[in-house]
């Protein structure tokens, strides 16, 4: 266990992240690059990446008060050290999309009321699951939640949103990938220290898969109302059409990013996460629960 | 020994937030002096061949400091769930890498110095008075008790910390005194925090240093006899012991608690 822990030492991660690819970045992005104007200058296109980056800082929010909650009841110091990192990685992606709301024009002290108008109620459930995990001092359960469910939840939309983004919006696509790196990392922890955490505690394993259950319901209700709403992408296609050009195809895991409707897009997104989940959690010794239909 | 000439922190408020509260300053913080330094000392830096009782001694030294980062880690993660604002919360976690940091540095400077396993070693060795101290830290962290909690970690761990590995600085070996060094440079900025917060909080709350001095007194005792433990363990004569714990007092001090 321990070799694979010298793996997520502080030292590998000063090395691999804030001295590697965050190097003369500026809140993840080359300084030089700003939000694209077609953005700031149009309301429905401005107010829908509001929209969704609230959900990022809301979700990132969960995350920095997962991880850091968990450090104190970490079996080992190689656990604590690893957690350590990624709650800085996770402070640093609440303040990457804190300051791309301000970016989009969200005001200082408008700030909170912002989240909480645009927050998912589902995404502040599916947090509040993980978290009273966490509050309990349940480690193999916490690190199910946060390393396996909610970052391999996160680790696929920051793809998909990085695809969708690369041309329309280079700033944010960069801003994505520093932080879909981190949650590859944080991801791998999940698996590899909860695998041996469960052989030796078998009887926990009823009560974790109802959580990832809960979890699972509460995330799928949030992809159904974030697509339901097509009018920032269909402003998006409207501009694009407008300029007379041909938006580059991103294909992601087989679906045309630029000309599938919401239904698709939803539907490729909701089979890579569980797709996702299924392989994590065989790997830890899991079966995955599948929730009832939002 | 003094802590004169030591700029601990020095900023006007909206300063202090705009700056020190951001993974940016963070990194640009630590980034000067933790560059090719893995482990935070200079690789070509010889390796010193020490004798047996100066390695037993430093080997019993940084395994209570192992002790100490061990609660400065639990008290300053725990502390996250419960800080105020986000700019806290995410000074914090700054503050949770180097605290984690200073953990990995010092269990690397151990198995330099050939102990096996340090990790499962060094709580056994640990001072009594010292885990009381964490005892009483996580007490106040798990009752979200943010007043007690800053207190006790960023003003009363913290100052503890800088006046033990200053001490410890001007006799060590030139590894473990450039690990402290780079050591120190971070919990000057987390004294920092903790001086600014409370500041901050005492001016809208002055009936609140009544309680704050009740606790620096409970602490103080504890931190002492810390000190004098360690000391003694070290072969230091009873006239210089009370060196570190004056350093102690007089940093505390002047980050605003004088008694």
């Amino acid at each position: 266990m321990s070799d694979f822990l010298n793996a997520y030492s502080i030292q590998t991660w000063l090395e691999s992240c804030p001295q590697g690819y965050l190097e003369h970045t500026a809140f993840g992005h080359d300084p030089a690059v700003k939000e694209p104007e077609l953005i700031l200058d149009n309301p429905t296109m401005r107010e829908d990446s509001i929209g969704s980056t609230v959900q990022l800082v809301v979700g990132e929010r969960a995350a920095l008060a997962a991880s850091s909650g968990l450090i104190n009841s970490a079996p080992d110091y190689a656990s604590k050290r690893f957690l350590a990192t990624q709650t800085l990685d996770e402070a640093r992606h609440v303040e990457i999309f804190t300051q791309r709301l301000y970016d989009l024009g969200v005001k200082k002290d408008e700030l909170e009321d912002v989240i909480t108008q645009h927050a998912n109620p589902n995404l502040v459930k599916f947090a509040e699951v993980l978290l009273e995990k966490v509050d309990k001092g349940d480690f193999v359960a916490g690190v199910v939640g946060q390393n396996i469910v909610l970052e391999g939840m996160a680790f696929s939309v920051f793809e998909m949103l990085q695809a969708s983004n690369r041309e329309m919006n280079p700033k944010f696509a960069q801003t994505l990938s520093g932080t879909i790196a981190d949650e590859r990392r944080h991801v791998g922890f999940g698996e590899n220290r909860i695998g041996s955490l469960l052989i030796e505690n078998p009887g926990k394993k009823p009560e974790i898969e109802r959580m990832q259950k809960e979890m699972t319901y509460h995330m799928l209700a949030t992809f159904s109302d974030s697509f339901a709403d097509r009018s920032g992408m269909e402003e998006a296609r409207r501009l694009t059409r407008e300029a007379g050009g041909e938006a580059k195809h991103q294909v992601w895991h087989g679906t045309d990013l630029t000309s599938a409707d919401p239904e698709q897009m939803q539907s490729v997104l909701a089979d890579t996460v569980l797709g996702e989940f299924k392989t994590r959690l065989a790997r830890i010794g899991l079966e995955y629960q599948a929730p009832a239909q939002p | 020994m003094s802590v004169d000439g030591i700029e601990i922190h020095a900023r006007d408020h909206d300063g202090f937030l705009r700056e020190v509260h951001s993974f940016e300053f963070w990194f640009q913080s630590v980034e000067g002096y933790l560059a090719d330094h893995p482990y935070g000392v200079d690789p070509k830096a010889p390796v010193p061949d020490l004798e047996e009782p100066e390695r037993d001694a430093l080997i019993a030294t940084l395994s209570t400091y192992c002790v100490g980062e061990v609660a400065a880690l639990d008290g300053s993660s725990g502390m996250i769930g419960f800080a105020p604002n986000r700019h806290s919360k995410i000074f914090l976690a700054t503050q949770v890498v180097d605290e984690a940091r200073h953990l990995e540095v010092m269990l690397h400077r151990l198995s330099e110095l050939g102990v096996e396993d340090a990790e499962a070693g060094f709580e056994a060795r640990a001072n009594p008075n010292l885990l009381a101290f964490r005892g009483r830290l996580m007490e106040f962290v798990e009752a979200k008790d943010w007043e007690a909690s800053i207190f006790a970690q960023n003003v009363i761990l913290e100052s503890m910390e800088f006046a033990a590995f200053h001490s410890h600085m001007q006799s060590a070996d030139p590894r473990t005194a450039e690990m402290l060094a780079g050591v120190l440079k971070d919990e000057r900025r987390h004294m920092g925090f903790g001086e600014n917060d409370l500041g901050r909080h005492l001016e809208q709350s002055p009936h609140a240093r009544t309680r704050l001095r009740e606790i620096k007194k409970e602490l103080d005792a504890l931190v002492l006899a810390t000190f004098e433990d360690s000391q003694r363990a070290l072969g230091t004569p009873a006239s210089e012991r009370t060196a570190v714990g004056k350093l102690y007092l007089e940093s505390v001090a002047r980050l605003g608690f004088a008694k």
